[in-house]
């Protein structure tokens, strides 16, 4: 058994060195398959990310006809607390919001002197829980606060942050459709591939054939072949993608587009980089396979 | 050894490659099959090691009924059966060694056991100095006689030979028929398809032959 499988791995490396060129254009075209379908992926993992980013920052604020008093208060909180939509809630009373309206003023603090402290209203800011960050989160957290409190006006998430949460969900619908899209030309591209190796050793097959080798001998080193230049595909693309990511679009993204404390680019985690290069082993495996049906027959 | 039992083969064309074959060939036997090319020799031959499935008739090879057998069961077959043709299907981007190796690694021998025998097979066809070089830089027959060597390292009990010499002058072909003679001299059944009838006159054997797909003579010679 061990002898056979060492065989199977010597035969395998054997006919990688005998045919350097078909061998290395069966690993490029995974490793460009794999690369691109990776690529993809981190569009979409990025742009989700950004949306995930921004709809952090969806709040409800719900202005107060009437400031509460100190006794009201503990009351109001536990009520707006218990609301199932509301992570956090945060109190902004007149004072605070003259205060944070002076320091937004800076230098220009003074034009409000004299001005009554209680000039500005009562707030209430909710921040809601991830999944209710939506047009209807809001709309029933509305609801709620109309049916609790006074509320003299509102202000919540604008509307274009729900056009790009749809616009993620198509974007992620459309990636499903196109990336298995990608797997299947992916697929077809390296089998074809591996036909044209296996084409210029047509010869050694039929030996195989006639000198009393069994399918699976003559079908193993084939195999372990195609998942030898699968595993060396996935590593290039998976290479190539680091190199690419690090030096180039991070670097000229953070420094030229976003500022690097908006977004935080985020590349493969390790287990998705193992994923990647099993994925490769997969495509080599399924490559041969589907060609080595057509060769070898007795 | 061989028996075929009223076998026809046709590839579903009008007339037949070869029709209704009975031939009893016992072990140990030495056969020429002749005739003119296209006469049947070659499918002949293919049907034995179930490269080609009789369309009507049966075969057996060692007792075995090859016209039923399972494509799972043809490898264990062909290691009964050594094959020589006469383009000599050798690997050209392996030495010699590796060609007659790959005989018995393809039937899983072990590594010692392979270098051993291989080493023998090359030093019964006179090719032991031989071992590193590719086939094209050997002259025609060496080459055959390596594909000879690989047909051999197995022990087979039987050797197909499909016009062996071909491509090959006289003297080499002499050489070659020495080889075949030795083998058979061992116990291994050897049939040999040619058309060069003074193969069979210089070294008489029982020789069949076929005509159309037809058996029309099977001659026994009186050799001693």
């Amino acid at each position: 058994m061990l002898e056979n499988i060492r065989y199977f791995f010597r035969r395998a490396i054997r006919n990688m060195q005998q045919w350097p060129l078909l061998c290395s254009a069966a690993i490029l075209t995974m490793a460009v398959a794999l690369a691109t379908v990776a690529t993809f992926f981190l569009v979409v993992v990025n742009v989700e990310q950004l949306a995930a980013n921004w709809t952090r920052e969806i709040q409800v604020i719900a202005y107060l006809e009437d400031a509460p008093t100190a006794r009201e208060l503990p009351g109001l909180f536990a009520k707006l607390e218990n609301f199932p939509e509301v992570e956090k809630v945060k109190y902004i009373s007149p004072s605070d919001a003259m205060a944070r309206f002076k320091s937004r003023l800076a230098d220009e603090a003074s034009l409000l002197e004299g001005v009554d402290r209680n000039l500005l209203p009562a707030s209430f800011e909710l921040m809601l829980k991830a999944k209710f960050r939506n047009q209807d989160g809001i709309d029933r957290v509305i609801e709620r606060l109309d049916n609790t409190i006074n509320v003299e006006d509102l202000r919540y998430g604008q509307k274009w942050l729900e056009r790009f949460n749809t616009f993620v969900g198509m974007l992620r619908f459309i990636s499903l459709i196109l990336g298995s899209f990608l797997i299947f030309a992916a697929l077809f591209i390296v089998s074809n591939t591996i036909k044209l190796t296996l084409y210029a050793r047509r010869d050694e097959l039929e030996i195989m054939a006639l000198v009393g080798a069994t399918m699976r001998f003559i079908k193993i080193p084939f195999l372990l072949e195609g998942a030898l230049q699968g595993l060396l595909g996935g590593v290039v693309s998976l290479g190539f993608l680091a190199i690419s990511f690090h030096l180039l679009i991070k670097r000229s993204l953070t420094s030229f587009w976003l500022t690097p404390t908006d977004l935080n680019l985020l590349f493969m985690t390790p287990g998705q980089q193992l994923m990647l290069v099993i994925a490769g082993v997969m495509l080599g495996i399924l490559g041969s396979l589907t060609s080595l049906r057509r060769f070898v027959r007795f | 050894m061989i028996q075929l039992f009223n076998v026809t083969k046709s590839y579903g064309g009008e007339s037949a490659a070869v029709k209704d074959l009975t031939i009893q060939i016992p072990k140990g036997d030495f056969v020429y099959v002749t005739g003119a090319s296209g006469a049947g020799k070659t499918t002949f031959l293919r049907m034995l090691y179930a490269a080609e499935k009789p369309t009507k008739g049966q075969i057996l090879v060692n007792n075995q009924n090859i016209t039923r057998i399972r494509s799972s069961q043809i490898p264990y077959l062909r290691r009964k059966i050594g094959v020589v043709f006469q383009d000599f299907k050798l690997l050209q981007s392996r030495t010699v060694y590796e060609n007659v190796a790959f005989a018995l690694e393809a039937q899983g021998k072990k590594r010692y056991e392979v270098s051993k025998k291989v080493y023998q097979a090359l030093k019964e066809v006179g090719l032991e100095h031989r071992l590193q070089r590719k086939p094209l830089e050997l002259s025609g027959g060496e080459q055959q006689r390596i594909a000879i060597a690989r047909a051999l390292v197995v022990d087979p009990l039987i050797l197909l030979a499909d016009e062996p010499s071909g491509n090959l002058d006289m003297e080499v072909t002499l050489d070659i028929m020495e080889l075949f003679k030795k083998a058979n001299a061992r116990g291994t059944t050897v049939l040999l398809a040619t058309h060069d009838h003074s193969l069979h006159q210089r070294f008489p054997r029982r020789v069949i032959t076929l005509e159309k797909g037809k058996l029309i003579t099977d001659q026994q010679s009186h050799h001693s």
